[in-house]
């Protein structure tokens, strides 16, 4: 079902929901622009992409899971109030939608359960996106397209419907375009790239300095805490994110780490991104928003890298052998 | 939907075996299956994820040697004091699988741990599984692990433990696993092996059982693996596409000795 809505309208509609919801929206602070509790609908920052994903809403850094006082643990279930995450383009409702498969605690279904998603058309993309090569999918409560005078408000859920029952229906349902893309990832199966030389020049590149996890949507590898508070009565388990860039991230108890090198590492970043993930839950966890080539201070293109491989197989010197060769033609 | 809320149980008896190695036993009730592992924490240090020693429903049995963060705070732990414990995580070994088969148990230092739950297992259930060889492996005399339950072993299976540094044992055998299942040959005919230990010594034993006739997908590798949540969505166990906790922490080698030789392959170029 599609509503539609003047465009002047928007801030009435929003002022509407204020109301009754806390609201949270794009919002530019210092430079950086990020997902944030907005009061009036002018605080909103139009933005290409935020610079610092949805993620932090669902999973804030540093969040209490357990909470040990007087001998007693209680668990925190992360209730909060009925929020809608506004202005979320079509790569961040598919980010949200690839978190939901691997996260299963109480915390993350409440806050989730309590959240409506609205997403926004994507009009000027960033150069770094290539979401339409990620097999993206329709994911929404609602989702906002502007065409001429209107917004075209798409519904995906009961949720979505009750923010908008006033408004009136379209009565010709308009198919929504994907958005505009420069760059494109050739291939998702890369299983046979794993032992390729090219990706030495970016491993070098690598500085494991863990932006790209995390600034990266999807990723939600993390790490629990005890911290004891200044009062030495009261012990908190927390939620920190954590990245399979840093060395540590494997590390067991008597110093094993088992994904030592630099290039174990970094191809288990892309490889999870774009194969592993697909063979467990049947998609691809990249979803093609490009923040990871955006941040990464030595600019590191790993979807290139891909291309390139892609558009010319190379051929394997090092397993080659000339001894072999010998002995066949004998 | 899983939490992270661990019970609390208390600790009924705490032995000692070597050094840094002690036995706790824990009375709790959530009898975890063999190969399983166990979420356990103590308030204000952290959690480590370790493998349930013998298969019971009245208590649990941790064999713990003092390596990390978490073990060395149960080692100032006392018979009476409480520990917080969540789980049972992960699939174990298949025992529907098992069943009618002659099996190979094969262990090395603490990785004697999920094995002797399994063991525990098979005393129960003697009629469903064949006959049984154990391989233990240890450093030296002083290091060996659950000794008074070797002894009463010995007279059930045909089990044989190698030591590697003493020059001279009376009791047990000099070598490598390895040798010594080559001394000792098991039968191999309708047989599945079980291995625990460092990766190390389980790909020289996987070569061995190879030699002998059993093939990989009849060898069993129990992994070890960093772990937060235990159900698969911290992801910090994983080896490729596979989760250590929710689709291990046993696999069957032929299905993850490709992942494994990737992992490595990689690791070894810098």
């Amino acid at each position: 079902m599609q509503k539609i809505l003047l465009k002047e309208n928007l801030n009435e509609l929003i002022k509407t929901w204020i109301k009754k919801y806390e609201i949270i929206a794009p919002v530019k602070e210092s430079k950086i622009s990020r997902f944030k509790k907005i009061n009036s609908p002018n605080e909103i920052y139009d933005c290409l992409l935020t610079d610092i994903p949805a993620k932090t809403h669902f999973m804030p850094e540093g969040e209490t899971l357990l909470e040990h006082k007087d001998k007693k643990t209680i668990e925190i279930e992360g209730k909060i109030k009925k929020t809608i995450l506004f202005g979320l383009r079509k790569c961040d409702l598919n980010a949200i939608q690839v978190v939901d498969k691997v996260m299963f605690d109480k915390n993350y279904i409440n806050k989730r359960k309590n959240t409506t998603l609205v997403g926004f058309f994507c009009e000027n993309p960033d150069k770094y996106c290539f979401c339409n090569s990620m097999e993206l999918q329709d994911f929404y409560d609602l989702y906002f397209y502007p065409q001429g005078k209107n917004y075209i408000i798409s519904i995906g859920s009961k949720k979505g419907e009750e923010l908008v029952k006033h408004l009136p229906e379209l009565k010709k349902e308009i198919k929504i375009p994907n958005p505009k893309n420069f760059k494109k990832l050739n291939t998702l199966d890369i299983e046979k790239y794993y032992r390729d030389e090219r990706w030495k020049a970016d491993v070098r590149k690598c500085l494991s300095c863990t932006a790209c996890t995390a600034y990266c949507p999807t990723c939600n590898c993390f790490d629990i805490k005890e911290l004891i508070n200044s009062d030495i009565k009261t012990i908190q388990s927390k939620r920190f994110h954590s990245s399979c860039m840093s060395k540590n991230f494997s590390l067991v108890a008597g110093g094993k780490s088992f994904r030592d090198s630099r290039t174990s590492r970094f191809k288990h970043f892309v490889f999870h991104k774009v194969l592993y993930f697909k063979k467990q839950k049947g998609r691809p966890m990249c979803i093609g928003c490009g923040r990871c080539l955006r941040v990464c201070p030595t600019k590191i293109d790993w979807v290139n890298t891909i291309n390139k491989m892609n558009r010319k197989p190379l051929f394997n010197f090092s397993r080659f052998s000339f001894k072999k060769l010998k002995e066949t033609n004998k | 939907m899983i939490g992270y809320m661990p019970k609390k149980f208390k600790i009924k008896s705490v032995k000692k075996y070597t050094n840094d190695v002690n036995l706790f036993k824990v009375k709790c009730n959530l009898s975890p299956k063999p190969g399983t592992f166990l979420e356990v924490s103590i308030p204000g240090v952290g959690e480590c994820p370790l493998a349930s020693c013998s298969y019971d429903n009245k208590y649990v049995e941790l064999l713990t040697r003092n390596v990390g963060k978490v073990t060395s705070a149960m080692f100032n732990l006392d018979a009476g004091d409480s520990i917080q414990i969540r789980g049972p995580y992960g699939k174990g070994f298949p025992l529907e699988k098992l069943k009618g088969k002659n099996l190979i148990m094969v262990a090395g230092g603490t990785g004697i741990a999920p094995i002797t739950s399994m063991i525990n297992y098979v005393e129960k259930n003697r009629k469903n599984y064949g006959k049984v060889w154990i391989y233990f492996g240890f450093r030296n005399e002083r290091c060996i692990l659950l000794n008074d339950r070797i002894e009463k072993w010995k007279e059930k299976f045909h089990l044989h433990v190698g030591l590697t540094q003493d020059k001279e044992t009376h009791k047990y055998e000099k070598g490598f696993i390895n040798e010594i299942m080559e001394k000792h040959k098991p039968k191999t005919k309708n047989t599945v092996a079980l291995l625990c230990g460092p990766e190390g010594m389980m790909e020289t034993v996987t070569e061995e059982l190879h030699k002998l006739g059993i093939t990989n997908n009849k060898v069993y590798w129990s992994l070890e693996r960093r772990m937060e949540c235990g159900f698969g969505s911290c992801g910090r166990c994983q080896i490729q596409d596979v989760y250590v906790c929710k689709d291990g922490p046993i696999f069957r080698y032929d299905i993850i000795k490709p992942k494994l030789n990737n992992e490595n392959w990689s690791n070894k170029k810098e």
